[in-house]
């Protein structure tokens, strides 16, 4: 029983929900709004440490949470049976290295977005507040689930407050639709994901010769046991079988969540509407929905049909998404849209990482999420500041020399554009070298086409520092705005701290690793066979460079 | 045993229907001596008339409570048998009645107003019955005690040319599907030898070609209760026509009692093999086409009455769903139950939502009219994206457990040969397309527009209507098990 996980979804959903109600007049609301905001990142924090210094569990399945809570009281029966079992749904929470780490990132970002909006929203700034703080319960939820149903409810429910966000506080143009194409596109994945999740706790798993009966579950943990007891006595082909479907209704959804190649549409006009400040939030946590959902659910409860059927066509749209939105983001002069295709480049790697199924490419995606996430959120944070200060911003050359106006935001936004283009020492190398590495072992093609993708990344992301900071003499132009010269201290302080962590990663990446590599690696004990079973002939680096290293 | 007895005993039983009917029908006579009453005191009547049919409503409930669960008896091969569904029937009934009751109070007509709450008490009197009913004879009486004073209250509310067709074409067709349930009635009774439903359904196991055909047209019948497609053809005409509060009415107690029959008479030990595989193919095609014509027909709706029509229609293709599940033994009928539930409190919430705004001076024909409304009605604009966000499936409403149970429902099915995981899909695009719908009443409620004058004319009994039906959608998602 571990109480913290629990404080983590309540403290910001009471809180929210009380600000909330609170409403816009009372002055204490939004301070009381802060104030759970930061005690959401101590718990977060706590929680990291506690799964940091927690000994690593043993046991079968590819999902062991180093703490958890599944309380008797929690437990609902539905009207359902199936194969004459009666479907009982049992809460299940916990916190595995990937959650953990995950969550800390909520922490760290939702604190930081709420301290920043007491500065930057004017109007209503306690609903918004609120709002934020039920998206972090949401997104704790998400990240804390452990059985099936929860994650669902989660997942669909982050959508609400979210779209409110997007509609009320946008300042973009027509935020109304931005919101409705992020809400159907979202609704798109996820209602069908659902038919997925629900057939991959009911369907029978494909063990040995024939499909045995096994009772219907809906907790992770369990059906990883059962995903991994496949593996181990070497199941064979999975064509024809329901759980293709089943891989694919999935990847759709968190797909479209993660914003894969055809299916992005909906990330930059969301973007370029939403308020830059939410757009830090759904930029850094909200997109990762995706990609967690992938690792947490996909890769260890169907590792079969993903390797055999999708892991180069996702891989394969990863790595194009690369080059893609690298292209697209050096084509924009809205600064917005800049940033929101250099995300979905970015999340390519992540992408990549994952696909390559090997121990290093997940625990390398995995890193990335954190990393990606921590990069795009400081990029909007510093994007919602100028915008404060210049009104929209744009790349066309009016707005040069931004370094002699404002020197503290112009040392922060070299430092995170450079994290982002991968600069060694920082921590966006790490992740993209280990995801990079990850998928040499499968396709060496695919890695060609994501090195190309980081030369772009050096090159918008200069661009954007060469057009923005440097040039002519700094012309202090623009627009009378409440907040003019350089960052306030609550405005740069919480940026040089990420930066400093930033930084850490980048230097002792392992320390940082050992909070996760334990789980990652039990994933790819269970996928690395696979991937290679499905793909024999995909190999060739391996088998043409080994034998080398060997002689 | 003989009937007289049978009848005796299951009286104290059905109690509470029979408090409702029989109040009902005093009300009806008592229009009678009301008609000069009329002129002078509108208001007073209104009031008498809507306190007298709610304290019978009330009546109705204590006597259910007092009554208790009874125990399944040998008695209970009858006429009547009081299982969980026919309780759960019960509940629906004084569920839909109380929301309803209120939303008429300040919208009945006052020219009629013993005759309209004398049928809208009997038509919440005959959805216990029907669900209690184990027996094609008194299944047949209680869905007439639903039809006829339908077409009553249909007649009396009717405002226009409209309203006079929407009336004519509904008991047209009503009278048909009554047709068509009658013939199925017909060789049911001819295979099994007996009216009784229980002996019916011990037939079904024998697999008889007969009895699947049988069993068909009684669902043919019992579709155009429920707006099925094929049968649905009135909905959008009839919800056009008529009255916020009656539409309400059209779309909530049709389909429980429509649905408590179906449930009736295929049984909750499901079909045997040989009916299964005629009546399956049939229910899912049914439902396939239900859902897809309801969702797309919605989704080119400008008329905001069609629109609720058909989204209607759609949330039929999603039971008759669950019904598949039922019969295949993969879910309790308690799936249809809270479905229908769920249904009630954001379907009724957002018809009593629309009736305030009709109340306080606004529109609510089309789309465009609900324009800016937030601005103009915050709290019933409020509800209203309450009972949307819940149609549309999204958490932190009842509609999300709804929908999800019928997802699980649906897909639990372990046969490898089964189609059950498409339907799961096609359900699911079809609710991304309400969703679609849904938004666009969502966004135009927030839309800035030109007209900004508040409607300030205040209706108690519609905001309680509707505050009942928001809390009770939000509340539900929370504690499910006690939908």
């Amino acid at each position: 029983m571990n109480y913290l996980i629990p404080l983590l979804i309540f403290v910001p959903l009471v809180s929210g929900v009380g600000v909330l109600l609170a409403g816009n007049r009372s002055k204490a609301a939004s301070s009381v709004g802060v104030a759970a905001a930061v005690l959401t990142l101590l718990l977060s924090a706590l929680l990291a440490v506690q799964v940091y210094v927690s000994p690593t569990v043993s046991g079968l399945g590819s999902i062991l949470p180093r703490a958890i809570m599944s309380p008797d009281v929690l437990q609902f029966s539905l009207p359902i049976s199936s194969g004459n079992y009666d479907i009982r749904w049992r809460l299940v929470f916990g916190a595995d290295g990937i959650s953990a780490l995950l969550v800390l990132l909520t922490g760290i970002v939702g604190c930081i977005t709420i301290l920043l909006a007491t500065r930057q929203i004017q109007s209503r700034l306690a609903s918004y507040i609120g709002l934020l703080l039920v998206t972090i319960a949401m997104l704790m939820g998400v990240f804390l689930a452990m059985d099936l149903v929860s994650f669902y409810v989660f997942f669909e429910a982050v959508l609400i407050p979210l779209i409110l966000l997007i509609n009320g506080w946008g300042n973009g143009p027509e935020p109304m639709v931005a919101s409705k194409k992020f809400l159907l596109f979202t609704l798109a994945g996820s209602i069908p994901m659902v038919i997925g999740l629900i057939a991959l706790a009911m369907s029978p798993v494909n063990i040995g010769e024939g499909a045995i009966s096994r009772p219907s579950t809906i907790s992770l943990l369990e059906l990883s046991e059962y995903a991994s007891a496949a593996v181990a006595q070497g199941s064979t082909s999975v064509a024809g079988s329901q759980s293709v479907w089943i891989v694919w209704l999935l990847l759709l959804g968190f797909g479209i969540k993660l914003a894969i190649l055809p299916l992005h549409s909906w990330l930059p006009t969301t973007y370029a509407a939403a308020h830059p400040n939410t757009t830090a939030l759904v930029a850094s946590v909200v997109a990762k929905l995706g990609l967690y959902g992938i690792i947490r659910i996909v890769i260890p409860l169907a590792p079969m049909a993903l390797a055999e059927q999708a892991q180069f066509v996702i891989g394969g749209l990863g790595a194009i998404a690369i080059v893609y939105g690298a292209l697209l983001a050096l084509a924009q002069n809205d600064m917005r849209l800049v940033l929101a295709y250099s995300s979905i480049s970015h999340v390519g790697f992540i992408t990549l990482g994952l696909m390559s199924l090997t121990s290093e490419g997940l625990a390398g995606a995995t890193l990335q999420m954190f990393n990606h996430g921590l990069i795009t959120a400081s990029m909007f944070w510093i994007l919602a500041m100028l915008e404060e200060r210049r009104g929209r911003i744009s790349l066309s050359l009016e707005d040069r020399g931004m370094a002699a106006q404002y020197p503290k935001l112009a040392v922060l936004m070299v430092f995170f554009v450079l994290a982002g283009a991968g600069l060694p020492g920082l921590n966006g190398f790490v992740g993209e070298v280990l995801a990079m590495t990850g998928m040499m072992r499968v396709s060496g093609t695919l890695v060609a086409i994501a090195v190309l993708g980081t030369l772009l990344g050096a090159w918008y992301g200069l661009r954007i520092v060469q057009r923005l900071l440097f040039g002519s003499a700094g012309s202090p132009e623009g627009h009378a705005s409440k907040h003019e010269g350089d960052l306030h201290t609550i405005e740069w302080a919480p940026l040089a701290a990420v930066a400093l962590l930033c930084l850490v990663i980048g230097i002792v990446p392992s320390r940082v690793m050992a909070l996760f590599q334990s789980d990652t690696d039990r994933l790819a004990k269970v996928t690395e066979p696979m991937t290679q079973q499905a793909h024999p002939n995909f190999d060739t680096l391996i088998s043409s460079v080994t034998p080398a290293i060997e002689r | 045993m003989d009937t007289l007895q049978v009848i005796k005993s299951s009286a104290s039983h059905l109690l509470p229907a029979l408090i409702l009917l029989i109040g009902g029908s005093v009300l009806m006579c008592a229009s009678v001596f009301m008609r000069t009453a009329v002129a002078y005191n509108v208001h007073g009547l209104r009031n008498r008339f809507a306190i007298i049919s709610l304290a019978l409503l009330i009546a109705a409930i204590v006597a259910s409570f007092v009554r208790g669960t009874p125990e399944l008896g040998p008695m209970d091969v009858g006429l009547f048998r009081f299982d969980g569904s026919a309780i759960a029937a019960e509940r629906l009934a004084f569920l839909g009645g109380l929301i309803l009751i209120l939303m008429s109070w300040s919208t009945a007509p006052a020219r009629h107003l013993p005759e309209y709450y004398g049928c809208l008490l009997i038509i919440l009197s005959a959805i216990p019955i029907v669900g209690a009913s184990n027996d094609l004879v008194s299944l047949f009486l209680g869905l007439e005690l639903v039809s006829i004073p339908t077409y009553v209250l249909l007649g009396i509310v009717k405002t226009d040319n409209h309203g006079y067709e929407s009336a004519i074409k509904y008991f047209m067709l009503s009278a048909f599907a009554s047709c068509f349930f009658l013939l199925g009635v017909s060789y049911l009774y001819g295979v099994s030898g007996s009216t009784n439903l229980t002996v019916i359904q011990s037939d079904y196991q024998l697999g008889k070609r007969l009895m699947s055909l049988g069993l068909v047209l009684v669902m043919c019948g019992l579709s155009f209760r429920i707006t099925a497609v094929p049968f649905h053809f009135y909905a959008p005409d009839v919800f056009d026509g008529t009255s916020v509060t009656l539409a309400g009415v059209m779309s909530y107690l049709p389909k429980v009692a429509g649905f408590v029959a179906l449930i009736r008479i295929v049984g909750t030990d499901g079909l045997g093999s040989g009916a299964s595989q005629t009546v399956i193919p049939v229910l899912l095609v049914c439902a396939g086409l239900t859902m897809c014509v309801g969702n797309v027909m919605a989704f080119a709706q400008n008329n905001l009455r069609r629109l609720l029509a058909y989204s209607s229609v759609a949330h039929t293709g999603y039971l008759l769903l669950a019904l598949v599940a039922l019969l295949r033994q993969d879910a309790s009928s308690n799936i249809l139950f809270s479905y229908l539930a769920a249904y009630a409190a954001m379907t009724l919430g957002l018809f009593a939502c629309l009736g305030e705004i009709e109340a306080a001076g606004g529109k609510s024909h089309l789309v465009g009219d609900l324009s800016g409304m937030f601005y103009r009605r915050p709290a019933a604009s409020i509800g209203l994206s309450v009972a949307l966000i819940s149609l549309i499936g999204l958490p932190l409403t009842a509609g999300f457990w709804a929908k999800f149970i019928v997802f699980v429902g649906v897909v639990a099915d372990r046969r490898p040969d089964s189609y059950s995981l498409w339907m799961g899909v096609l359900m699911a695009v079809n609710a991304v397309v309400a969703a679609g719908y849904y938004w666009r009443l969502l966004s135009t409620l927030y839309e800035r527009s030109d007209a900004q004058i508040p409607l300030r004319v205040f209706r108690p009994s519609l905001f309680v209507a509707y505050t009942i039906c928001t809390v009770l959608t939000v509340v539900w998602f929370f504690i499910p098990a006690i939908m």
